[in-house]
């Protein structure tokens, strides 16, 4: 192919360049001065992104701000924000490494699809209760023979009166032990050569009889992995979620919100600022700068990537390819942060360490490799970007 | 009197649309063997691209650094063979903090790696630039010199001036084949001189070239993630597009990811220049393009094959400039560090404000 014009087109993912608002930026001040009053530094033990503490307090502290569930309309309790107001909270909290794990799933995931797919009484029933904290979330997806190819999930909901019965076993399921409910997909239909089409999401109670939750420990060896296996629970028909067959659909719209966003680039973050904290002359060096000074590069364009999807989304678009993009660049990256700073140093890492960024890094270490896995693969990422480049 | 990035856009399709015409590999080619694309800068000059960050009464279009670096993007984008950086951006900058009225023609300022060896005796210049983009084709010659902790910005007369006496052109290319020519001057006057104004030093001029750079840079990778694109698709292998085996979509993501990446970068660039000066936001995306030059190439090439090392295929086109472009006005070791100490020295509770606002944070 050879061509007697260079391009000059466009490419085929587009990311909008964009900028805070004042509104926005306020916000942020807010968030900025909210984190240094409710966490003070050496206050608590710092996460790694949304692997981090658990505090249902500060959660629902955060919620009387109005700061969790920040898109929920106010008539179920929320802010009626917008994407990119969320985008400015979770950055916040995120590279302060607070503690937001119990909030996380239902403000990320949860309330999004309960509003794109729930019935009203749902949006009732759950949002008020998202948007305060109250209840928590985590995703049934994964089974022992159904990771990245979710189709061939095999936990089955049949029908009895009044509503379903589920048998079957999740695993891998983050933060389970600790959750109130889960939002699950199931296989409803038989129908062998349409492995898309039988597929179908419910509510569960995770204290509903029948269930039974078992830690799977990390290699870390944290326990926030989890068995989950169901044994003829009940989930009554108004915790069908959804339509009863549409639930690849719904679930493919769901991993959307799981994209993208500021918690795939920002998990190793208050490493780089640990080490200029507690290493301040050595940070000034020329080679510890050099390391310093891409990393800080690769984290302003990546934000910038990473709000312009947030933008998009609040414009009603479905940027697909380009939250994949941002995601298999953006958890590679946190792994390499990793690398970058451990070189600089002579340490020999401990979890018991007196230093904050001696026990960030051997976390880090620890649990790095699920940064590119969790959420859907790197690899399966970069089928989902080659979808929107070919198309 | 800030363009928003609507207009930025705007005007960059606007420059897109002259570069693709005038720019075509067989130009590009011609433009290599003779040193010169007469018909592109006419046109470049006729559409008043090279005054467009000047302002109106020093003869100047009015517009802003940010308008002159989205036309740069769409010049980077069309591999466009001309000095249009350092004609327009730089020239215009540097002159117009001088206070000076802007010489027509090509006018190209001597990068500051290439200065030291300029001596001014009176108002006589002597001693060699180095390394001036298309130096043999310049009517003037802008310089900025350092003296007694002052920066003084002179005019002389260059090399395609007839009039000009007292200059000798050592011509070379860099790996793109653009000309980057020594000067060497023997008393020649000055035509024009003034001080600069504080901050109008060196390391600022750095900048500037860098911004230029960037800005091409984005564009050219663009280019080069669309033009592995489309071939990839048609080529086939095994009886199918290569573009639908899996290693080399792999090879395609990476090429989109440093293109964006880049864009996002300049983009970011871009505000901040109309915002105030942008030391933090130039850095990154020099520094991020430096990398992604390094990056997308390999992955470009990969992608192509043998194909893509041919001269008859226009690949090389945009992975020679950014080779080049890559070494020009700081490498990755100049720029990482310097962004590194600032951000270190300036503390750990400093470093996401300065993540999220840049120079803005930097600077109080």
């Amino acid at each position: 192919m050879l061509l007697n014009k260079f391009c000059g087109y466009s490419l085929p993912v587009r990311f909008e360049p964009t900028e805070l608002t004042p509104q926005e930026l306020e916000l942020q001040r807010g968030a900025r001065a909210f984190l240094r009053d409710a966490l003070p530094q050496g206050s608590y033990e710092p996460g790694l992104g949304m692997d981090s503490g658990r505090d249902a307090a500060f959660s629902q502290q955060l919620a009387k701000y109005g700061w969790i569930g920040v898109a929920i309309p106010t008539e179920y309790g929320g802010r009626n924000g917008t994407a990119v107001d969320r985008f400015v909270i979770t950055e916040e909290l995120l590279r302060s490494g607070a503690p937001v794990t119990h909030h996380w799933v239902a403000d990320r995931q949860t309330a999004p699809l309960l509003l794109k797919f729930g019935t009203e009484e749902q949006k009732r029933r759950f949002l008020p209760a998202i948007a305060s904290a109250e209840i928590s979330f985590c995703i049934g997806m994964s089974e022992h023979e159904a990771g990245s190819d979710l189709t061939a999930v095999r936990t089955s909901a049949t029908r009895t009166d009044g509503g379903w019965l589920l048998n079957g076993t999740k695993v891998w399921t983050s933060n389970a032990m600790d959750s109130d409910w889960f939002v699950i997909l199931c296989r409803t239909g038989t129908d062998p050569d349409d492995r898309h089409a039988g597929l179908s999401q419910f509510l569960v109670d995770l204290r509903t009889e029948g269930v039974t939750r078992s830690p799977i420990p990390f290699l870390d060896p944290s326990t926030h992995f989890a068995e989950v296996l169901l044994d003829n629970v009940l989930v009554p028909d108004d915790c069908v979620l959804g339509v009863i067959g549409q639930g690849w659909v719904q679930n493919t719209n769901e991993l959307a919100y799981e994209r993208g966003g500021p918690d795939r680039w920002l998990s190793t973050y208050g490493l780089v600022e640990a080490f200029i904290r507690e290493y301040p002359e050595e940070a000034k060096a020329e080679q510890p700068a050099q390391v310093i000074g891409e990393i800080v590069a690769k984290y302003w364009a990546l934000r910038r990537l990473s709000l312009s999807v947030a933008r998009s989304i609040d414009r009603k678009e479905a940027p697909a390819a380009e939250s994949a993009l941002v995601k298999e660049m953006g958890t590679r990256f946190e792994q390499d942060v990793i690398i970058a700073l451990q070189c600089l140093l002579d340490v020999e890492p401990r979890s018991t360490s007196a230093s904050v960024f001696e026990r960030l890094l051997s976390r880090a270490i620890l649990s790095g490799p699920s940064f590119t896995i969790r959420g859907g693969t790197i690899e399966i990422l970069r089928s989902v970007a080659m979808k929107g480049l070919v198309l | 009197m800030t363009p928003t990035h609507a207009e930025l856009n705007e005007l960059e399709q606007t420059a897109n649309t002259l570069f693709v015409d005038l720019c075509t590999p067989a130009s590009a080619a011609a433009a290599e063997t003779d040193g010169w694309h007469p018909r592109l800068w006419a046109a470049i000059d006729q559409a008043g691209f090279t005054d467009v960050s000047v302002p109106e009464e020093r003869g100047g279009a009015g517009g802003t650094p940010a308008e002159a670096l989205a036309i740069l993007r769409a010049a980077g984008r069309s591999a466009a063979a001309v000095p249009l950086a350092e004609t327009g951006l730089m020239a215009g900058q540097l002159l117009t903090a001088a206070g000076l009225d802007l010489p027509l023609g090509v006018r190209i300022v001597v990068p500051p790696a290439g200065a030291d060896e300029l001596v001014l005796e009176g108002d006589q210049l002597s001693g060699t630039a180095r390394g001036l983009a298309w130096g043999r084709h310049a009517s003037w010659i802008v310089v900025l010199l350092p003296r007694d902790g002052e920066n003084l910005v002179a005019v002389l007369p260059g090399p395609a001036l007839e009039m000009t006496t007292g200059v000798s052109v050592v011509a070379d290319v860099n790996l793109a084949g653009e000309p980057r020519d020594d000067l060497t001057f023997d008393h020649v006057p000055v035509a024009r001189k003034s001080l600069a104004p504080v901050g109008t030093d060196p390391g600022a001029l750095q900048l500037l070239g860098a911004a230029g750079r960037a800005a091409m840079m984005a564009g050219a990778l663009s280019s080069m993630a669309d033009l592995t694109l489309r071939y990839t698709r048609q080529r086939k292998q095994f009886g199918k597009p290569v573009s639908s085996f899996q290693s080399v979509q792999q090879h395609l993501v990476t090429l989109h990811q440093q293109a964006a990446l880049v864009s996002a970068a300049v983009d970011g660039m871009l505000t901040a220049i109309s915002n105030g000066p942008a030391p933090f936001e130039i850095a990154a995306a020099k520094l991020l393009a430096n990398q992604a030059a390094v990056a997308a190439t390999r992955a470009a090439h990969q992608a192509h094959g043998a194909i893509g090392m041919t001269q008859e295929y226009q690949l090389h086109q945009f992975s020679r400039r950014l080779w080049s472009w890559r070494a020009e006005y700081g490498n990755d070791r100049y720029w990482s560090s310097r962004l590194g100490s600032g951000v270190a020295s300036a503390g750990p509770d400093a470093l996401y404000p300065t993540i999220t606002a840049g120079s803005a944070a930097m600077t109080p």
